[in-house]
């Protein structure tokens, strides 16, 4: 009989600090012979069991920087310091490379070229296998790692059966097998539907608040970005915006002239401002905007008549 | 004009082998000529088994399609002409670029279509403009554009066969929003220079919201409503039902009404919505 | 939406759907071994008995299996007139204008189908058709395992396999989807002279192997993430452990073979 769970919450330790800091990261790539500069002198810190969301128009440097993090791409200068190992440091081992790898899990895009076996179960083993797990533990890892992503049902189908949503929970199973303290989801709920997003949205809320997990996800949906703790805007490699969902999007017309845009609550209670009509409060969900405008219309001594029902 | 009627429509994927599955179950439904009607609906509800049967890349198991009253099948081996009529952007048609330039690879479907290189150099250029591709891009190798890019010239390569129907499966998907605005805004462009009808397959309600006149709903196969965007979204829980869901700007209104604020129940977009609460609140101006 | 199986694995849970992939391998190549041990009709009867046996334990049905042996109807035709017409025995049965048909040429003809059907019958039963090809994969690669020692790439033969399993379906969709979107645009791949058709490809190659390359960058960064470094200290989920019912199989198999060669020896018969 197993006593704990293999896959443990890692809220609360070591919060002395950032679990990752990044300072004057610098990197681009070459072009034929010119160098196309991607980030330029970015530095930020993320607190260990934060959510960030990391905002920018298409070719701002946010998958760059999610593959400089975990090392599948090295930076040109600047120093990346992750769980307080500098991983930017020459001297670092293979071995530490791969446990930067496992500690910081990346779940991307497509998710179809994320899945390595023909058959679920032996995907998400794929992770735990390279890191030389005994095999029981795997298998352990496996069983509850899928649990959390609700396919156990599926342990095994074949993945090119399965719809995207599904595939995309396989794919991130795959990453909390490996037990990470950290994942990065790169534009994750792109490809998906509206039923697959949710599904993959509430698994990363429920990674973060219930197991402590890290999680940054690079994102063009407003609504997933106003989810998250934090907000990075990057805009041609540099760091152009940080802070609450509130804060961030309590700039519409900054966001708007890197090619961004704000959730439509948010819009309205702008468009509501500017015609002199004050309305108080952040308004980033269609409650906190509903409640907001109430009270605005409560002040001005506008009738409510709530339908019978 | 441009008037798409479907009749009685079934198709089966894989018929008589045990793998078969029903795509479209009896769906009967018009498009009128003109309009911009969304297509909306879960993943294997039927959309795009639908759209590909609208440009006759595959054949009804039962029933038929209709292009201005004429059975699109009425003479199979003319096929290949229909599709020149109803032009489909299908789903990621970046990948399909394949020229060396990207002014070539816009030229692929008029030159298919026999027209000569006058006549295929002047669509090249007009689909380049309506879908902001930049006349210095279309001497470079489509496969050094950007994403965004990409898409644009590969939805120019559609657009340049001047299609009376021009539709696709969703165009604006994996795009920041200002490539959302840019691929959108190109395509009314070409519908209002061309008066052509526009179908397009999308899963944000909001973008649906803000282009298109008419909804077609599918779900499970089968057509599920079809009205106009007030129709509905205003049936919240019967979209919730077949896994789709209303603009975020819907459910605030649904919230305020609920609270006794007397606000339409037409409400779909941002501007409406200001618009509704600057006369209910009586907005005091700058 | 194509519904493409790799192969002809027939999802069950029989014995033989249950035996360890590695003892199936072996088990196959014993069996098909046993067939060419056969020299007499007894012995030949013994192995239609056994190959009907097979398909009965594995619970497949008789017209799946029938259905597996049309492609090489056109072979055993072929070798069945090439016998008949060709062989030349003593007992002469018909002979009319330049044709001689002897009771050897029918028997070779026989033996040759009945030899042919067992080969495919029995490595279908053992193998395609009980056997994912992912673990077929598995059974090879640790079958192989002891060759590491020469420095042969046993792992990555193998992980290779695995990536193309996976791969295959996909891009096979892809190149359906590829080809309908480019008849969108009035390409034509079916009428022309051979030149012509050859060029109307160029827009499904350019565009497929531009996303074969591109799933397989991304493919490698996956793995990389996934903190993939070849075979060296890696470690499997499954464990293969082989049971009773493996030995015992094994055990049945090899017995046959043996039992065949004492029926060839003692048992009277047409020899063949």
């Amino acid at each position: 009989m197993r006593t704990e769970p293999a896959i443990q919450s890692t809220k609360g330790r070591d919060l002395m600090e950032p679990f990752i800091q990044v300072e004057n990261l610098s990197y681009a790539y070459e072009e034929e012979g010119a160098r196309r500069p991607v980030l330029r002198d970015l530095s930020f810190a993320v607190e260990k069991g934060e959510y960030v969301a990391i905002l920018g128009h298409n070719g701002s440097g946010k998958s760059t920087l999610a593959k400089l993090l975990n090392l599948i791409l090295t930076p040109d200068s600047g120093k990346i310091v992750i769980a307080g190992r500098e991983i930017t440091d020459p001297n670092l081992t293979e071995d530490e490379l791969y446990e930067v790898r496992r500690r910081m899990g990346m779940v991307f895009q497509n998710p179809d070229n994320q899945l390595v076996a023909t058959v679920v179960e032996e995907d998400v083993a794929f992770g735990p296998e390279n890191l030389g797990v005994p095999s029981e533990e795997i298998r352990q890892r496996v069983d509850e790692a899928l649990a959390l992503v609700g396919m156990q049902k599926y342990a095994r189908h074949e993945p090119h059966r399965l719809s995207g949503g599904q595939k995309q929970r396989i794919a991130i199973a795959g990453i909390i097998a490996m037990l990470p303290d950290c994942i990065i989801f790169d534009e994750s709920t792109a490809m998906l539907d509206p039923m697959g997003r949710r599904d993959v949205l509430r698994i990363m809320d429920n990674l973060n608040r219930e197991r402590g997990i890290t999680v940054l996800t690079i994102t063009h949906y407003m609504n997933e970005a106003a989810r998250a703790d934090r907000v990075l805007v990057l805009n041609d490699g540099e760091l152009y915006m940080q802070g609450t969902p509130a804060e961030i999007f309590s700039h519409p017309d900054e966001l708007a002239a890197i090619g961004l845009d704000v959730p439509q609550c948010t819009d309205l209670v702008h468009q509501l401002r500017a015609a002199g009509i004050a309305v108080e409060g952040d308004c980033l969900t269609p409650a906190q905007c509903a409640d907001a405008i109430c009270a605005a219309c409560a002040a001005r001594g506008i009738p409510f008549n709530p339908p019978q029902s | 004009m441009n008037t798409l009627q479907l009749e009685h429509i079934s198709y089966l994927y894989s018929a008589g082998t045990p793998y078969e599955m029903r795509a479209l179950d009896d769906v009967s439904l018009t498009i009128r000529g003109g309009t911009v009607t969304g297509l909306i609906g879960h993943t294997g509800s039927g959309k795009s088994t639908l759209v590909q049967l609208l440009n006759g890349l595959n054949r009804p198991t039962e029933g038929r399609v209709l292009m201005d009253g004429v059975d699109i099948w009425e003479k199979p081996k003319e096929i290949a002409r229909l599709r020149y009529r109803v032009g489909l952007v299908m789903q990621y048609p970046e990948y399909q670029l394949f020229e060396e330039t990207v002014r070539a690879d816009i030229a692929y479907g008029p030159k298919n279509m026999g027209l000569s290189p006058e006549e295929v150099e002047a669509r090249v250029l007009e689909a380049a403009a309506f879908a902001g591709i930049s006349p210095e891009m279309l001497d470079q190798s489509p496969f050094d554009l950007s994403g965004g890019q990409k898409r644009r010239a590969a939805i120019a390569g559609i657009m340049a066969m001047r299609p009376e129907v021009l539709v696709l499966d969703e165009p604006a998907a994996g795009l920041d929003p200002q490539g959302r605005d840019e691929i959108l805004g190109g395509i009314r462009a070409y519908r209002e220079k061309s008066g052509s009808t526009v179908i397009i397959v999308s899963h944000s309600m909001e973008d649906m919201a803000r282009y298109c006149d008419e909804l077609i709903v599918m779900a499970d196969a089968k057509l599920f409503m079809q009205g106009s965007c007030e129709e509905i979204f205003s049936h919240p829980e019967e979209l919730a039902a077949v896994g789709l869901d209303v603009p975020q700007i819907t459910r605030v209104a649904q919230l305020l009404r609920k609270r006794g604020l007397a606000l339409p129940e037409s409400i779909y977009t941002v501007e409406q919505a200001a618009a509704a609460l600057r006369r209910l609140m009586g907005g005091e101006g700058k | 939406m194509s519904s493409i199986t790799l192969g002809q694995y027939f999802p069950g849970n029989s014995l033989l759907h249950r035996l360890d992939p590695r003892f199936k391998i072996v088990l196959a190549i014993l069996y098909i071994t046993a067939s060419f041990l056969c020299k007499n009709i007894w012995s030949f009867a013994a192995l239609a008995i056994s190959a009907v046996v097979l398909v009965l334990v594995s619970r497949i049905p008789v017209s799946i299996v029938l259905r597996g042996l049309r492609p090489i109807l056109f072979i055993m035709l072929f070798t069945v007139v090439l016998n008949i017409f060709l062989t030349r025995g003593e007992t002469l049965l018909v002979e009319f204008w330049v044709i001689r048909i002897y009771l050897e040429g029918i028997l070779t003809a026989v033996s040759m189908v009945l030899r042919i059907t067992v080969i495919i019958v029995g490595t279908g039963m053992f193998l395609t058709y009980t056997t994912t090809p992912i673990a077929l994969t598995d059974g090879i690669e640790r079958l192989l395992s002891p060759l590491k020692v020469f420095h042969l790439p046993v792992h990555e033969f193998a992980m290779m396999m695995t990536i193309a399993l996976r791969f295959i379906p996909l891009l096979i969709e892809e190149t359906e989807k590829i080809m309908a979107a480019q008849k969108a645009r009035g390409a034509d791949f079916s009428t022309g002279s051979l030149l012509q058709r050859a060029k109307a490809l160029i827009p499904i190659l350019v565009p497929l192997f531009v996303s074969a390359f591109r799933r397989a960058d991304e493919l490698a960064v996956a793995m990389e993430c996934r903190c993939y470094r070849g075979g060296e200290g890696r470690t499997r989920m499954t464990v293969l452990h082989a049971t009773a019912a493996d030995w015992l199989m094994l055990a049945a198999v090899v017995l046959f073979g043996v039992s065949l060669v004492l029926i060839n020896r003692f048992a009277p018969g047409f020899t063949l």
